[in-house]
């Protein structure tokens, strides 16, 4: 017993040094998949367990992209069970059709709030590559480990992520097309 | 390097993404064409306003006590058993798309041409994706008994993996890719100083059109063999990626 029980403390404090730095990326994806303060903060106590469960299977090298990829599982299992209403994805055409807006759209205009709801109205898909590439900073390579796609997709659907937020802040005009 | 490939790399040279060379390339290119660098100069100030202005949330001191003192706990038990249930979630939904796909088959007749241009378009975005930085192979082998059981696993099909090194088209690995929303199966190889994709995927739902084909500066060769789609893209010349296109198909067991 007290062999099995200083073999867990060390791996426990193994474990704390790797993944516990990372609790804020964990929290800010977790967040921003879920939307909800609450549900956000009980995913990641169930990922950060999970992840310490698996933790024997995790073979060094990137431990955030690691532990992410757990959160991430986390809360689409969370999301499924919830049955939330999730925006659906639109036809992608016609948003790649949208007209780009210049720098200074970009530079002057857009605060925070503004920039916030827009990403808050984007599909999950596109949230979370956006929250991982432009806030996280994760480089293309890791959000494909973390996402489990390969990594063209990741590029494909960084740049439809950044046309939707584009069209989410363009102001509707006459009328639009769209429903 | 002409405006359209620009365009398709602009948001990997933003991101700095791009290998040495292609960085490089677009950066000459940006600097004799206004159109292009200010596109470049938009996507640059929206990543920017995108990473600062963005908010990023914070674990609250609470939380961080609560993931503390749940580590400490033995013994504890949480759902596990997720991972399997997504894998039987994923077959089942793979099972349910492939027959709606083929019981659509008979009504999007009319949409193949479009399609199979598409495909084409897609493979060589593929192929220009490909060329950039730690992105030409996921594994990164010359004998083909180490690239054929990487895609184990990874993909639901296992595609014929052949070396053409003594036929000047030596084999340098392979990676994943998706292609008309399916997965498909990589295999790199180099002429010369240059690199030939070959995408190699299921022909059901859909086959491709066979026959060799150019696409933004690249050419390409598809065909059809045991049930497989083949679609290869290289800028080398139409010629040669027949004679590679012919080679393979030869020595298809």
């Amino acid at each position: 017993m007290d062999e099995s029980d200083s073999g867990r403390s060390s791996a426990s404090a193994t474990f704390e040094h790797l993944m516990l730095p990372h609790l804020d990326a964990a929290y800010n994806l977790a967040r921003w998949l879920l939307r909800h303060d609450q549900d956000a903060e009980d995913c990641v106590q169930d990922a950060f367990l999970r992840a310490y469960q698996a933790f024997g299977r995790f073979r060094g090298g990137d431990g955030r992209a690691w532990l992410l990829t757990i959160v991430r599982n986390t809360c689409y299992s969370h999301l499924r069970t919830a049955r939330r209403q999730e925006p659906v994805v639109a036809f992608d055409e016609e948003i790649h059709a949208a007209d780009t807006r210049d720098a200074s759209f970009w530079r002057r205009e857009c605060p925070r709030e503004e920039l916030d709801a827009a990403l808050g109205r984007l599909p999950a898909e596109f949230r979370e590559v956006l929250v991982l590439h432009e806030i996280e900073g994760l480089a293309y390579k890791e959000i494909a480990a973390v996402a489990g796609i390969p990594l063209g997709t990741v590029m494909s659907r960084l740049s439809r992520a950044r046309a939707r937020m584009q069209a989410e802040l363009t102001p509707t005009r006459q009328g639009g097309t769209r429903p | 390097m002409n405006c359209a490939e620009t365009d398709r790399l602009l948001d990997a040279y933003v991101d700095g993404e791009l290998d040495l060379a292609h960085h490089a390339e677009v950066e000459a290119h940006l600097r004799s064409c206004a159109a292009c660098a200010s596109a470049a100069d938009s996507a640059g100030a929206r990543k920017e306003a995108l990473r600062e202005r963005l908010t990023r949330f914070t674990a609250s001191a609470a939380l961080a006590d609560r993931v503390r003192q749940s580590l400490e706990i033995p013994g504890v038990t949480s759902p596990a058993g997720t991972a399997r249930r997504l894998r039987i979630f994923w077959s089942g939904a793979g099972l349910a798309a492939g027959l709606a796909a083929s019981l659509m088959v008979g009504f999007v007749w009319g949409g193949a041409r479009d399609r199979s241009r598409r495909v084409v378009d897609e493979a060589a975005a593929d192929h220009v994706r490909s060329l950039m930085a730690d992105h030409l192979t996921d594994v990164a082998s010359s004998d083909r008994h180490t690239v054929k059981p990487w895609f184990a696993g990874k993909l639901g099909f296992s595609p014929t993996v052949i070396d053409l090194a003594d036929a000047g088209f030596p084999l340098v690995g392979g990676r994943l890719e998706e292609i008309d929303r399916q997965e498909a199966a990589a295999l790199v190889y180099r002429r010369r100083q240059h690199v030939i994709n070959l995408l190699i995927w299921p022909a059901e739902p859909r086959r491709v059109d066979p026959g060799s084909g150019r696409r933004s500066g690249y050419q390409t060769n598809a065909w059809v063999e045991d049930g497989f789609n083949f679609l290869a893209v290289s800028e080398i010349p139409a010629d040669e990626l027949a004679e590679f296109a012919g080679l393979l198909r030869s020595r298809t067991p």
